[in-house]
């Protein structure tokens, strides 16, 4: 019995000092909180579209920040409506309140993602980013594809937003379908089941 | 085939260890549900505290990496209603598949019996199939964690886990010195 | 008859499993199993028999799309229990050959054994496993669904006891 005994103090030991630790994983970093972020991947909470950041900025979204994640050099080009030049390297000393929307993108969307994963390393859980960055910005925003078998009224929203913007919609051809982007979980494991 | 090499040594220590522990015996098994003997438990909880405390410290200190490793998907319906349905084909005959493997091992025949009744309920769901299908597919929530489920950090999951287990152990132990 | 030497001490012997578990992790990033193995089997079983019922049934199809489901990594797992127990059960002395007319078991109990498979199959495979790949591996995990599982399990095993108390004197 005094082995059983050792075994649950043991047992008792390793388990009570496992919330004092820290999250255990190699690829860790300081305050990375892979579930949290992982199901907001999931649930689709870490980013928004072209098309509803437009929105939000027509609509005047209070609290609304839209950050350009850019160099410099790059803000002098095409950039987003009341869009602020805050380059990747600089991010990390920004202060957003929490009541802000903070909205990321970049030229194509990559570096936005990156950026909210920092973000979110830092306890900032309050930004978004915007996947497809600017070439989403052109085609949802300024130069839609208006759907064919859309409604009537669905395509005027969608051609009234691209005008306040300063765009024209395209009558297009073909339904634009939906891309799924299925979440890579970069397990090569053949599931064998139980 | 060093897959397969890796899969029949983990059998073997498997086998070994479960026909130790005696669960390759139905009324020793069956015992759990008459608060008879208390093998089951103390076994499972055993091997599950030790696999969780091992995956969570070997995690911390390097030599694994929790997050690259499977976690059953949660299916919400099925996996309750399959529960319930298992309980009850565990406590008639004694044995789950795993031990029922072990039974027939140490020559009892209730293990061919279980194992017979095993492929045939399996058979029965493969030929059924296109019929449970939906059921089969409902409430799907992918490899979901107590720690996902509940927001808590993943250490703090563990030290309840393990206080839980340890209490269920210790609480089975006292029962049993006061007979 | 053989001196039989008496069962492990549990908890010992279920820090023994927990460990071979840990090594199952570490060398092949999944848990154990075993209803998987009969999946794997009857599926095989089933496409041997009738080949056109086992490609309409997405369940069989399941199991035969990674190689032969004779050769399953689950499969041979399970092999090795067979052996791992006999021997253990050997080397003790524990092997009760019940076989034989004067030890076996009441035909109820076979009955009882047959259609507590029969549930088990059906349980396991809805629920994509069964003790030992989802209740231990997945519990070592904290997967929800594995909790779910064992939380049922005994629960009806509890709530059944009674009803089946002429089995178990």
């Amino acid at each position: 019995m005094r082995l059983v005994r050792g075994l649950g103090i043991g047992a008792l030991a390793m388990g009570l000092a496992a919330p004092f630790t820290g999250n255990p994983s190699r690829s860790q970093q300081r305050g990375l909180d892979l579930d949290s972020i992982a199901r907001a991947i999931d649930e689709g909470t870490d980013h928004v579209s072209a098309r509803q950041l437009a929105e939000w900025i027509r609509d005047r979204r209070p609290g609304l920040r839209v950050i350009d994640v850019r160099s410099p050099a790059e803000f002098h080009g095409d950039v987003i409506p009341t869009a602020e030049n805050v380059p990747i390297d600089q991010l990390a000393r920004s202060r957003f309140a929490p009541d802000q929307t903070v909205v990321l993108y970049s030229q194509e969307g990559a570096h936005a993602g990156q950026a909210w994963v920092m973000l979110r390393s830092l306890g900032v859980t309050q930004a978004v980013f915007v996947p497809g960055g600017l070439a989403d910005w052109r085609e949802e925003v300024l130069s839609p594809l208006l759907p064919v078998n859309g409604s009537p009224a669905e395509r005027a929203r969608i051609a009234a937003l691209s005008h306040y913007f300063g765009g024209s919609p395209r009558i297009g051809g073909e339904q634009e379908g939906e891309v799924a982007g299925a979440a890579q979980t970069g397990r090569n494991l053949r599931r064998r089941g139980c | 085939m060093n897959d397969l090499l890796i899969a029949g040594g983990i059998g073997v220590a498997f086998g070994w260890a479960l026909e130790c522990a005696g669960l390759g015996d139905p009324p020793k098994l069956a015992g759990q549900f008459y608060l008879r003997d208390f093998t089951v438990l103390k076994v499972m909880l055993s091997a599950m505290l030790t696999a969780m405390l091992g995956v969570f410290w070997g995690g911390r200190f390097g030599m694994l990496d929790p997050g690259a490793l499977y976690v059953p998907e949660t299916y919400l319906l099925p996996q309750l209603v399959g529960g319930l349905v298992f309980g009850l084909g565990f406590v008639l005959s004694g044995l789950c598949p795993g031990t029922s493997c072990v039974a027939l091992a140490s020559g009892r025949v209730e293990g061919a019996a279980t194992m017979l009744g095993l492929f045939a309920g399996v058979l029965l769901v493969g030929l059924a199939f296109p019929v449970i299908a939906p059921f089969y597919r409902a409430t799907p929530h992918g490899p979901l964690t107590l720690q996902r489920l509940t927001g808590l950090p993943y250490g703090v999951v563990v030290a309840l886990v393990t206080v839980i287990a340890v209490s269920m152990l210790a609480w089975i132990a006292k029962r049993e010195a006061a007979r | 008859m053989r001196a039989l030497r008496p069962y492990a001490e549990p908890h010992a012997t279920g820090v023994c499993l927990g460990l071979v578990l840990l090594a199952c992790f570490a060398l092949t990033g999944q848990g154990l199993g075993a209803s998987g193995a009969f999946a794997s089997v009857a599926s095989g079983i089933a496409v041997a028999v009738s080949p056109e019922t086992a490609v309409h049934s997405a369940y069989f199809r399941s199991y035969l799309q990674d190689g032969s489901p004779w050769t399953a990594w689950l499969v041979v797992e399970v092999m090795g229990v067979l052996v791992g127990a006999a021997a253990s059960a050997a080397l003790a002395g524990r092997t009760r050959l019940t076989f034989v007319r004067a030890v076996r078991p009441s035909s109820s109990r076979l009955f009882a054994g047959v259609a507590g498979g029969i549930l088990m199959g059906v349980g396991a495979a809805l629920a994509r496993g069964c003790t030992s790949g989802l209740a231990l591996s997945g519990g070592a995990l904290l997967s929800v669904g594995a909790w779910i599982f064992m939380v049922a399990l005994f629960l009806a095993g509890f709530l059944a006891a009674p009803l089946v108390r002429r089995l178990w004197p």
